[in-house]
């Protein structure tokens, strides 16, 4: 079975040279940083020299889209695993946004199996789950899509087999998908031991020729490549420090303490809201855009997901500055109670997408469920939750409907577009973390009729419950005779997965101020019980390098520059001094709390709130609190 | 796969300078010969580090014409126009007339550069000229058989921290060829085990280290764009050798250091509180005011000179730049040794290839070339200057002036053999020192669950430290690697900058310094 391995040359966000940072602008100087290797295409290589094993017929080929210099990353990656190398460069293809590279891609992909594979169809498509410059996950769906085939999203391990099995984590929990039909696409997440540059490999990657194809000769129409084909642009970049700004308050005791967390847990999240400027005014003017905002409901094992209700929240907010409508999308199996409760929290129209084969999520039927819906009425705008379901769907149905995607945004708001004599008036602006979540990206899409967008759980807020609002159900009976099911889903129970802190809502941290093992385990872990606990929500516990190193806790739990990077909503650290090493990890945080007994320690110029005192003293008190009966958990 | 002719272990000036002179001088023969260059940095210039001010004629001879063509590094360099040496009181600055300023240590003429720049430079000149270079790959030993050199071997790859292999473990490759130059840098771990195999120099190598920053400056700044400044006084005491340097590397930008021969006594001397301690005195902090500091790091410096020199020619291998000890601390230079004796490597092996006698005896020209040109003749001249010093700041001056004439040769002993027993430096700690945002300026990174790269010996030996040395280590790495922690010493080797200090240094020769799994460790990019 051969192997296409995506790869893409990207800047080297994980290590930013002091001096990229224009201080004057506040921007990131992107010239400055190396070039490298996709840290995760690294692990589409080593699971396709799994796949080929010691078949000496399989083939493995890179395929990589860029300027002449990713050659570099095409050597270093035959450099690692032998085989072919194709770079896909052309002037044209500049400024090509997902969508755009997309289709470039798949056209090569097409090339590929005529050429390389004499037209079989027996392989595999690996790539990282995403890039670290765009981050958007986006391309490999779209590329899936324009080819019609299976893509396998977050794999975590695969057997070749054959069958190809695949481990996954999939949008109800950990799964096994085995592909019945090839080419499958799989992307892949950091789950592997990553094959090393041998010196061999990197002198015969020397020698053995790279092909350059152009987009002629992938038979890429111009209308659909590069800028013209492209339904999304950046207009504007700009620093995260100008979405807030830290300084510590300082309290005296544990009580004060879990005050002031709780009033600033519970309090609506996210930097939009108070960053939001006056309100839009259309007036009468034309605006670009016409129609309602639809919003795609998830639903989860309890009913309808948060997301999609605080979609719903801010769908009625952008659409009532324009003065439109709202709908809800929700494909199923049968209807039950949700329309109702979409309805309540602000959906003028439900449309309830009916169908047996909408069971259970899988990309193909609901791809071909909501697109069409979108493409008869022409909403103005499409808001998926950005969920493993919404970040597998919406890229597809996206694509589908030639229309822009931006992924994982953390603003939306109405606004004009004035600029080199263009404007554009009432258009949706979406502002996303790019390059790392080093530069903020303000994106908006263009030449298409529809605005789609992703945003994260827990980034807006709930909207409040309305019973008396009132709301039209419509059900719809999709044609989903085309949907070609090419996997088996086997749901897998949850241990052999994990992903402790990624996930966590609230982390308690400890560093080496705990000083030892005993204390550690004594004072942090049950301290982020509590928390835990008080606040109603996910918690665990995590350590600082040094800690780490000092035995107290175990790898898995490191959270810095070279552990893990979380963005809960509460992070709470003891005993940690604040290296930037530890920083960079826990930085974008809602909320950051220090409890150090050194008051020039640096933690506190990135904490909220801060409490300079003696952890023995201190955790134990913080407990008291805690557990107090009276402010019992909501 | 071509085999290797010229293998070069070190892509730093003296590697590229000799691949690239190989090529030139047989570009377009019957027969050109396969160079390859590899280095365990994960790009060309990231493991460079030194001042520096550099003679750039050696340039001139190397790539002629160089300086008219647009580069990088040729936009970056300074002509020092201004050039001062002070002494420093702890709050004054005693500023030396320039008269009686020793010749050796006069500027003017030199340009102020940055070593990993000029590196990139000549790495894409040398590929220009169709060498192979290969970073990221470290080398760990050499390969001798038969009493010759025969190649490299590099290190085993992925390994988990308790030494068992993980699921990509890939074994030790051999990389061989017909001549290996050893061009590994100061205190280079191959370029030692030469003196292992082949013997050393009457004088044993002694260190310097180098710890330096580089910053940038607000416009119209009190330093000015074309200035040397170099000290000597604060703030270590006299005892110890060294002293400090501000140079321009344009109009917003400068490098700041300090040198500290690694002969101290002090159990507890912390090299970075030194530092911050000259950055903090009144007169450095004026030239310096709102600076912000854009990297920083750290580096040892061979300073033993003509008497630590060995066999710079064995069977199988020759051994260039600071790997060999090519350093005039007289005049405080060593850079243009570098390239030069890569010139005279390259020209020896060039004409051993032509002559097809790369494995025999032409290879001798070597040493011949290092007389003729003067490489040798420099370093004799300023052969007893440093061993003055080895007793104070004082003698070491005075005997400077006759070093020349002294028909001896001055005896030094091994810098970890300074070390006394209890002698203990007093600092208040007004000089917070904040080493993880040192180190992270640096760039440094390791895979955490590697294999720590640096061994200690025996554990047990460090008990005994503590009272006689207070555990010496964890004062003088500069990137806090060493930490004694609960009764034992915790290391964390993800933080080393490679800069060897520990190698030379401890006083109980207890710990190894092993080159760990290539593309790692620091990342200079301006240094």
């Amino acid at each position: 079975m051969h192997c296409i391995v995506l790869v893409k040359q990207v800047p080297d966000v994980a290590n930013v040279p002091e001096e990229a940072w224009d201080r004057e602008k506040g921007t990131l100087r992107r010239a400055m940083l190396d070039s490298v290797l996709n840290p995760l295409d690294l692990h589409a290589l080593t699971l396709a020299r799994r796949i080929v094993g010691d078949d000496p017929r399989a083939r493995v080929v890179y395929l990589s889209m860029g300027p002449p210099q990713a050659r570099e990353t095409l050597r270093e990656c035959l450099s690692r695993v032998p085989g072919q190398a194709i770079l896909l460069t052309d002037r044209s293809f500049a400024g090509a946004d997902t969508v755009a590279t997309a289709y470039s891609l798949a056209c090569a992909i097409r090339r590929i199996e005529h050429e390389l594979f004499a037209g079989s169809r027996d392989y595999v498509i690996l790539a990282g789950m995403q890039s670290v410059d765009g981050d958007t996950a986006q391309v490999p769906p779209q590329i899936a899509e324009d080819l019609g085939i299976d893509q396998i999203a977050y794999a975590t391990d695969l057997t070749p087999g054959p069958p190809l099995v695949v481990r996954r984590i999939g949008p109800a929990g950990p799964e096994e998908v085995t592909a019945r039909r090839h080419p499958v696409l799989i992307t892949v997440t950091a789950c592997t031991e990553p094959v090393y540059r041998s010196f061999r490999l990197a002198r015969e990657a020397l020698e053995g020729p790279i092909s350059e194809w152009s987009a002629v000769s992938v038979g890429a129409r111009a209308e659909r490549i590069g800028l013209r084909g492209s339904r999304t642009q950046v207009y504007r970049l700009f620093s995260p420090t100008e979405e807030r700004a830290r300084s510590c308050v300082l309290v005296h005791d544990a009580a004060q303490l879990v005050a002031l967390i709780e009033e600033r847990y519970h309090a609506a999240p996210g930097p939009s809201a108070e960053l939001a400027e006056a309100p839009y005014v259309l007036g009468d003017r034309e605006p670009s855009y016409h129609g309602p905002f639809w919003v795609y409901a998830e639903r989860g094992p309890q009913g309808v997901r948060s997301v999609s209700l605080e979609l719903l929240g801010a769908a009625r907010e952008l659409a009532g500055c324009l003065g439109e409508q709202v709908a809800a999308l929700l494909p199923c199996d049968a209807p039950g109670g949700d329309a109702d409760e979409l309805i309540a929290h602000g959906a003028d129209t439900v449309y309830l997408v009916e169908h047996p084969l909408l069971r259970t999520f899988l990309p193909a039927p609901y791809t071909l469920a909501v697109a069409p819906l979108i493409r008869e009425h022409r909403p103005q705008a499409v808001l998926f939750g950005a969920t493993p379901l919404g970040r597998e769907l919406a890229p597809r149905v996206a694509y589908t409907c030639d229309c822009g995607l931006t992924a994982d945004c953390t603003r939306l708001e109405i606004g004009d577009y004035v600029k080199g004599g263009q404007t554009r008036v009432g258009i949706l602006r979406q502002t996303r973390p790019a390059l790392g979540g080093n530069v903020m990206a303000t994106i908006m899409t263009k030449d298409c009729p529809t605005q789609m967008a992703t945003v994260r759980p827990g980034v807006l807020p709930l909207p409040v419950r309305d019973p008396t609002h009132a709301g039209e159900v419509i059900h719809v009976l999709p044609d989903l005779s085309g949907a070609e099911i090419g996997v088996e889903v086997r749901p897998l129970t949850a241990s052999s997965v994990t992903a402790p802190l990624g996930d966590a809502a609230v982390i308690v941290a400890g560093g080496r101020g705990l000083h030892s093992r005993t204390r550690f385990e004594a004072l942090v872990s049950p301290l982020a019980a509590a928390f835990a606990r008080r606040l109603g929500a996910h918690g665990e516990v995590a350590a600082s390098r040094m800690a780490v190193e000092d035995g107290f806790a175990s790898r898995d739990r490191q959270v810095g520059q070279t552990g893990q990077t979380v963005r809960p909503k509460l992070y709470v650290a003891l005993g940690i001094s604040g290296a930037v090493q530890h920083i960079s990890g826990m930085q974008h945080a809602a909320t950051i709390v220090a409890i150090n007994k050194d008051p020039r320690a640096r933690i506190f110029s990135y904490a909220d709130v801060g409490l300079i005192g003696d952890l023995e003293t201190v955790v134990p008190e913080l407990m008291r609190s805690l557990g107090d009966a009276t402010h019992a958990a909501h | 796969m071509r085999p290797i002719d010229v293998l070069v272990v070190g892509a730093g000036p003296a590697g590229l300078a000799a691949a690239i002179r190989v090529r030139q001088r047989l570009a377009g023969a019957a027969r050109e010969p396969c160079v390859v260059v590899i280095d365990k940095a994960a790009r060309s210039g990231a493991h460079n580090l030194s001042g520096a001010l550099f003679e750039a004629a050696c340039l001139d001879e190397l790539l002629p014409g160089w300086s008219e063509q647009r580069s990088e590094f040729r936009d970056h360099v300074v002509p020092i126009v201004q050039d001062d040496l002070y002494y420093l009181r702890p709050t004054r600055a005693v500023h030396v007339p320039s008269r009686l300023v020793p010749r050796p240590m006069r500027h003017i003429g030199n340009v102020a550069i940055s070593v990993s720049r000029l590196v990139e430079f000549l790495a894409q000149r040398a590929e220009g000229l169709g060498v192979e270079i290969h970073d990221g790959f470290s080398a760990t030993s050499l390969l001798v058989e038969e009493g010759a050199v025969r190649g490299v071997r590099l290190s085993e790859l992925g390994l988990a921290a308790d030494g068992t292999p993980k699921d990509n473990y890939q074994p030790a490759e051999e990389v061989r060829a017909a001549v290996t130059v050893l061009a590994d840098g100061s205190r280079g771990v191959l370029s030692t085990q030469v003196a292992e195999h082949f013997g050393r120099g009457p004088n044993p190598q002694v260190y310097g280290l180098g710890i330096k920053a580089v910053v940038q400056l607000p416009r119209d700044n009190p330093l000015g764009p074309h200035r040397a400044v170099h000290t000597v006084g604060y703030p270590h005491p006299s005892d110890v050798f060294g002293g400090g340097f501000v140079y321009s590397l344009g109009e917003t930008s400068a490098t700041v250091g300090l040198i500290l021969g690694l002969d101290w006594r002090y159990g507890n001397l912390d090299p970075l509180v030194e530092f911050e301690a000259f950055r903090a005195h009144p007169f450095i902090r004026e030239l310096l005011a709102g600076s912000v500091t854009l990297a920083a790091g750290a580096k040892t410096i061979a300073e033993g000179g003509y008497y630590a020199l060995g066999p710079v020619h064995v069977p199988g291998a020759l051994v260039v730049g600071d790997a060999a000890g090519f350093v005039n601390v007289e005049k405080l230079k060593g850079l243009h040794y570098a390239v030069r004796s890569g010139i005279c490597a390259g020209d020896a092996i060039a004409d051993a290839f032509a002559a097809d006698d790369l494995g025999g005896s032409a290879l001798a020209r070597y040493p011949a070339l290092l007389a003729e040109r003067g490489i040798l003749g420099d370093l004799h001249h300023a052969r007893n200057f440093r061993q003055g010093f080895r007793w104070d700041l004082a003698v070491g001056a005075g005997l400077s002036k006759v070093g020349g004439r002294i028909p001896v040769r001055l005896g030094m002993d091994e810098d970890r053999r300074a070390t006394r027993p209890g002698s203990r430096l007093a600092r208040d700690g007004a000089h917070p020192v904040d080493a993880a945002t040192f180190v992270s300026l640096s760039g440094t990174t390791h895979r955490e669950d590697e294999p720590s790269h640096v061994l200690l010996v025996d554990p047990s030996r460090c008990a005994a430290c503590g009272a006689d040395h207070d555990h010496a280590c964890t004062h003088f790495c500069p990137a806090d690697v060493y930490r004694w922690s609960d009764d034992r010493l915790v290391v964390s080797a993800s933080n080393c900058l490679h800069c060897m200090t520990c190698s030379v240094k401890c006083p109980q020769s207890n710990i190894l310094w092993h080159p760990p799994e290539g593309g790692e460790g620091p990342r200079y990019k301006l240094m």
